[in-house]
């Protein structure tokens, strides 16, 4: 589909004229909802209404409203439900909402995880208010991010998630929690300042060729147009390193691992499922289509192809290394995070669009393996692989569970996982050289190929060493999950089954926005 | 031009030779006449010139020197203020009005002294 | 009603003050406290009447300006001290165990009356265009902050403060006055407007220095490099009422006074490049100076001395960026960091006073468990350190975003990463009170931390005021 370079933002005015969005838009919108019903909820928790059935009276009227929108969602129709809300006349700043078929992906991972993870009930009495209101606030600052069309509101609002998650870890984490969470707190904290740079640089440079300064990520996007070559050069690779620290790109990763591994679940849920998507949805959302030039520049192409691989390959041999369950599945949510990137690298709406399927699949598979996870934590009080084993027989329940989210995560087919790597490796292949022979995306393609092979290897082992052969010393007695973990873990493997057997249904949201994002010949 | 600086000058001629003159008259002078120890001590205006090397005077020495300097200041402000201003003064009253607003917040400085009791030597 | 009106009201205000305060029996203080905040507020409702001069040309405006910058300065002068008085009244125990007179009672009347000396002081450098005026302005708020941090006399370390402060703040005088002399050997002006118009032609050298010189001094008034020495031990040892005065009040009206004298300098094309090669070198000595000591502090004064340093960083990174931002010209984003610094600054301090009245202390160990003791305070304490770090959706990021955006125009690469190494610095230390609030537990039998309602209000005050400039600038940025 031959539309002009320069990004997603070139879907606005069709959108406008078409006539579902209207010219001036709304002052609220139902986006709005979904921000503010947690952040209500968690407020009035601090004023003693009954924590747990605030969050998930939240949470699912959140699910709900976000499969309305997705049901209303007009695909290839550019953004939608937008509202805009200024808060500073110049430069034009503003709490302005919107979704396109990117951003609902992310909207729906987020309403799904959150609704898990408000379901899993705290391993210890008390604090209760504390626990779900955090849940809620890392959520909302999740999904603030993901519907703001507001460059200031976007990195605001993801921001919102980071003392929430400190205090949680710090708290109620376990094992070597507080040094967790002081090294995620001030990597993150430090990864998100480079951004702000990036972020500010970027502004500034649109506004030296543009006139006005704005803060309106559509308006930015058709100024940054003219930023020269070198500078979007300097402004993508500043980004991408803010973006990647958050993303827990090699070698930027060391944070990632521990901090999930010590965090209480719902926390690891979020986390992992959906904060770190943040990153990876800002590179689609603002690096790639505002800085075609740097994008497309060949040297940080190279740098990022070198990292991703470190981090698919690297990291995928220490996650085959790890001897905790809590471990390899914080490894391995760092090192999936090298095929996404894979996908983003490649530059063509195929590899794209496969690195949006996996941002979801892998967001809702990680939630599942992290929710099943701290169950095994609490039957049994320790997470070591030589003191489990043949948890199977006593949970079978947990074990089907588990070994579905094993399955998804290695990226079996029937479910999404797999549906996101199969496009992400066409999309490694689908550029056509000049010379004909295999350039640097290729061979990182056919590299990280083998990554499949290590996933398939430590899962499979994790999951033999938890649920078959003989039973462990700390497994005597296990009984299986109850509800509270049964029904958040069947609605995420419902949402991967589904997405699975029906990538469609998320690839049509995504395919006209990064059909947009990718440039027409390379 | 530099015919502009010949008070100072001659200022600068006025103090020097003052200075130098009391020296050398007091050396001329001095030695003259009967002498004693008491005529040869160093003249310290009737106080004891030997004692310890920083004696102790009382705080009130210092509080009374500080108030006499703010209020010495209104006066020194008060001369060239009339002096400069004297036809304005009665032709813009706002002059006047400014320096007894000036005055009153000495006044009231002076009054929280008193009632502070800074100026009561007794206590 | 002209300008000039608001600060002898406040000078009269502070007379009568003093004034009643002689004659008011020691055992009813707290009413002059009350007084002053009374007096305060009305000056405040009188701001919001004030309209600019009509044009005629009295020789006053030549030493008085009444722009919206000057009004919206006086008015932080204002709420900054009536937040000041309303700590002073929370503080009034601890004060009254440290100011006791040889024979009788506790002295803390002038506790309150100086204050609202000192805010005329900073109302009228908020209106300063002259020389002369900005020199009187700055003398007349010194003079009373020296009393000020002396003023607990049974209190080591507030002497110690007092003695810290006045040398230092006589040498900065000094320097001062040395700089202004030579800035008007150079020009032969006093009025900065008529030195605007006179620098240009004037030799080069003479006005460098002047620069220098200038600069040097303010950075006494401002907690800067290299004249910060000062400002952890008098912060430490000063009583808090007033360390929160001197870290918000002075520091915002000496960047006024910081804005109103480098404009010259800045606007003069061959003097530029060196001046504002000057700044940013002051600015980066700064940050560095300010984040990487705070690091280590246990105290919590302490920290707040070196994070004000570390804000003065940020702000002078500002001042020197002057250009290229459009709309959002350096002094703008100076106003607005420097509101959303009184709101956070004051909340931090708030909270210290309510913990030290009751523990005693003004160490981070004093925090340990206080979201147990007492959630809300435990509450703003993280409102007030997320700020200061620069969490998004409080005031004090927005405030370090703009001071990103300016330093991008500018093109100060260095100095932009500088001040990322120095914020990220910021989140561990400020973080770490967090930390004590939430993580440490509380020593044995400690008990639940009270919360007068005077302090509860200031701090939902504080704390709504630190969230909603998060997310709306345009309240301040409006007003400019």
């Amino acid at each position: 589909m031959p539309l002009p370079p320069g990004g997603a933002f070139n879907n606005r005015q069709p959108a406008a004229r078409s006539g579902t969005n209207t010219n001036d838009p709304d002052r609220l919108s139902p986006l709005d909802l979904l921000i503010f019903l947690p952040i209500i909820a968690a407020v009035a928790m601090a004023f003693g209404a009954p924590a747990r059935s605030a969050a998930l009276a939240a949470a699912g009227a959140n699910l709900l409203i976000a499969l309305c929108l997705a049901f209303t969602f007009v695909p290839g129709d550019g953004f939608q439900f937008e509202a805009r809300r200024a808060v500073l006349n110049s430069p034009a700043m503003g709490f302005n909402v919107g979704i396109d078929g990117l951003s609902l992906v992310m909207v729906l991972l987020t309403v799904l995880v959150t609704l898990a993870a408000v379901w899993v009930r705290p391993p210890k009495e008390g604090g209760e208010g504390f626990w779900y209101s955090s849940a809620l606030l890392i959520a909302a600052g999740a999904m603030g991010a993901f519907v703001s069309t507001d460059l200031v509101f976007f990195y605001a609002f993801h921001e919102l998630a980071l003392i929430p998650t400190f205090l949680m870890i710090g708290m109620r984490g376990t094992g070597n929690n507080k040094d967790a969470a002081w090294k995620i707190t001030i990597y993150l904290g430090f990864g998100s300042l480079v951004l702000l740079a990036g972020l500010a640089w970027l502004v500034v440079a649109a506004a030296a060729k543009g006139g006005e300064m704005t803060f309106d990520m559509a308006k930015l996007a058709a100024q940054a147009r003219g930023i020269e070559g070198g500078t979007q050069e300097h402004i993508y690779l500043t980004l991408l390193i803010g973006f990647g620290i958050l993303i827990s790109l090699f070698p930027f990763h060391s944070w990632a691992a521990p901090a999930y591994a010590s965090a209480p679940a719902p926390v690891a849920m979020l986390h992992s499922g959906v904060l770190k998507k943040f990153g990876l949805y800002g590179l689609l959302r603002v690096a790639v289509p505002m800085l075609p030039l740097g994008q497309s520049a060949e040297w940080i192409q190279h740098i990022l192809i070198i990292l991703l691989l470190g981090n698919i390959l690297f990291i995928g041999l220490v996650t085959i290394a790890q001897k905790e369950l809590d471990m390899v599945l914080g490894n391995s949510s760092v090192m999936h995070m090298g095929y996404i990137f894979l996908g983003i690298a490649s530059g063509n709406a195929i590899g794209y669009g496969g690195a949006v399927l996996l941002m979801f699949a892998h967001g809702i598979s990680i939630a599942l393996l992290f929710a099943l996870c701290a169950a095994v934590r609490e039957k049994t009080g320790t997470l070591q692989f030589h003191r489990l084993g043949g948890m199977a027989k006593g949970a079978p329940v947990l074990g089907l569970l588990f070994g579905m989210g094993a399955f998804a995560s290695i990226g079996l087919p029937g479910f999404a996982n797999f549906a996101g790597e199969v496009n992400i490796f066409f999309g490694g292949f689908a550029n056509k050289s000049d010379c004909g022979c295999l350039g640097w995306l290729e061979w990182a393609t056919i590299l990280a190929l083998w990554g499949v092979v290590m996933s398939a290897v430590y899962m499979l082992r994790a999951y033999r060493a938890v649920f078959k052969g003989q039973p462990g010393q700390a497994v005597y007695g296990v009984t299986d999950i109850g509800q509270d973990t049964r029904i958040p873990a069947l609605l995420l493997v419902a949402a991967l089954l589904i997405t699975g057997f029906f990538p469609n249904l998320l690839l049509d949201l995504v395919r006209p926005v990064v059909e947009a994002l990718a440039p027409v010949s390379r | 031009m530099l015919s502009e600086y010949l008070p100072v000058l001659i200022q600068m001629i006025t103090a020097t030779g003052l200075a130098a003159s009391m020296l050398i008259l007091s050396v001329v002078l001095g030695k003259s006449g009967n002498q004693s120890d008491i005529k040869n001590s160093p003249y310290e205006c009737g106080m004891l010139p030997i004692g310890e090397g920083q004696p102790r005077f009382s705080v009130k020495f210092y509080m009374v020197a500080m108030l006499f300097v703010l209020f010495d200041i209104e006066v020194v402000f008060m001369y060239p203020w009339a002096v400069v201003f004297r036809d304005m003064i009665v032709t813009h009253t706002i002059m006047f009005w400014s320096m007894l607003s000036f005055a009153g917040i000495l006044l009231v400085a002076y009054l929280y002294a008193l009632k502070k009791g800074a100026l009561n030597w007794k206590e | 009603m002209p300008a000039y009106y608001l600060e002898i009201a406040v000078v009269v205000l502070g007379l009568v003050l003093l004034l009643v305060e002689a004659f008011t029996p020691p055992q009813h203080k707290r009413r002059i406290g009350w007084a002053a905040l009374a007096g305060i507020a009305a000056t405040f409702l009188l701001l919001l009447t004030v309209k600019s001069h009509c044009g005629c040309d009295s020789p006053m405006w030549q030493f008085y300006d009444d722009s919206s910058l000057s009004l919206f300065f006086k008015g932080l002068a204002l709420l900054c001290t009536a937040f000041v008085l309303m700590l002073g009244l929370e503080y009034l125990p601890v004060l009254e165990k440290y100011s006791a007179r040889a024979g009788g009672g506790p002295a803390t009347g002038e506790f309150f009356a100086l204050p609202v000396l000192i805010c005329a002081g900073l109302m009228w450098m908020a209106s300063a265009i002259d020389i002369t005026t900005i020199f009187l302005s700055l003398e007349l708020t010194t003079i009373g902050f020296y009393i000020m941090v002396a003023y607990m006399r049974r209190n080591v370390g507030s002497l110690e403060a007092g003695v810290k402060y006045l040398i230092l703040g006589a040498l900065s005088t000094g320097i001062l006055v040395y700089g202004l002399s030579w800035l008007f050997g150079a020009t032969g002006q006093t009025g900065l407007d008529a030195i605007r118009t006179a620098l240009p032609s004037a030799a080069r050298g003479p006005a460098l220095f002047a620069f220098a010189l200038i600069l040097i001094a303010l950075c006494f008034k401002i907690a800067a490099v290299p004249f910060h020495f000062w400002v952890p031990d008098v912060y430490q040892g000063a009583p808090t009422p007033v360390t929160a005065f001197l870290s918000v009040g002075s520091k915002a009206a000496g960047f006024l006074v910081a804005i109103r004298l480098m404009e010259p300098f800045l606007a003069v094309e061959s003097l530029r490049t060196t001046c504002i090669a000057i700044l940013v070198a002051v600015a980066c000595a700064t940050l560095i100076l300010g984040n990487l000591a705070a690091i280590p502090q246990g105290n919590f004064k302490r920290l707040l001395a070196y994070s004000s340093i570390s804000h003065a960083g940020f702000l002078l990174l500002a001042l020197a960026s002057d250009r290229h931002t459009g709309e959002l010209t350096s002094t703008r984003i100076i106003a607005f960091y420097l509101s959303a610094y009184l709101c956070m600054t004051l909340l931090a301090f708030a909270v210290l006073i309510i913990i030290n009245k009751s523990t005693g202390s003004d160490e981070l160990k004093a925090f340990d468990g206080l979201h147990r003791r007492n959630p809300f305070l435990g509450f703003a304490t993280l409102i007030a350190a997320a700020s200061l770090a620069g969490v998004p959706l409080t005031a004090g990021f927005l405030g370090k975003f703009f001071v990103f955006i300016a330093a991008a125009g500018a093109q100060q690469w260095l100095a932009i990463g500088i001040a990322v190494a120095g914020a990220a610095a910021g989140f561990y230390y400020y973080f770490k009170v967090i930390r004590h609030v939430y993580w440490n537990t509380a020593p044995e039998g400690a008990a639940a931390i009270p919360v007068s309602p005077v302090a509860k209000s200031l701090l939902i005050i504080l704390i709504a005021a630190t969230l909603v400039l998060g997310v709306y600038p345009q309240l301040i940025l409006g007003l400019l």
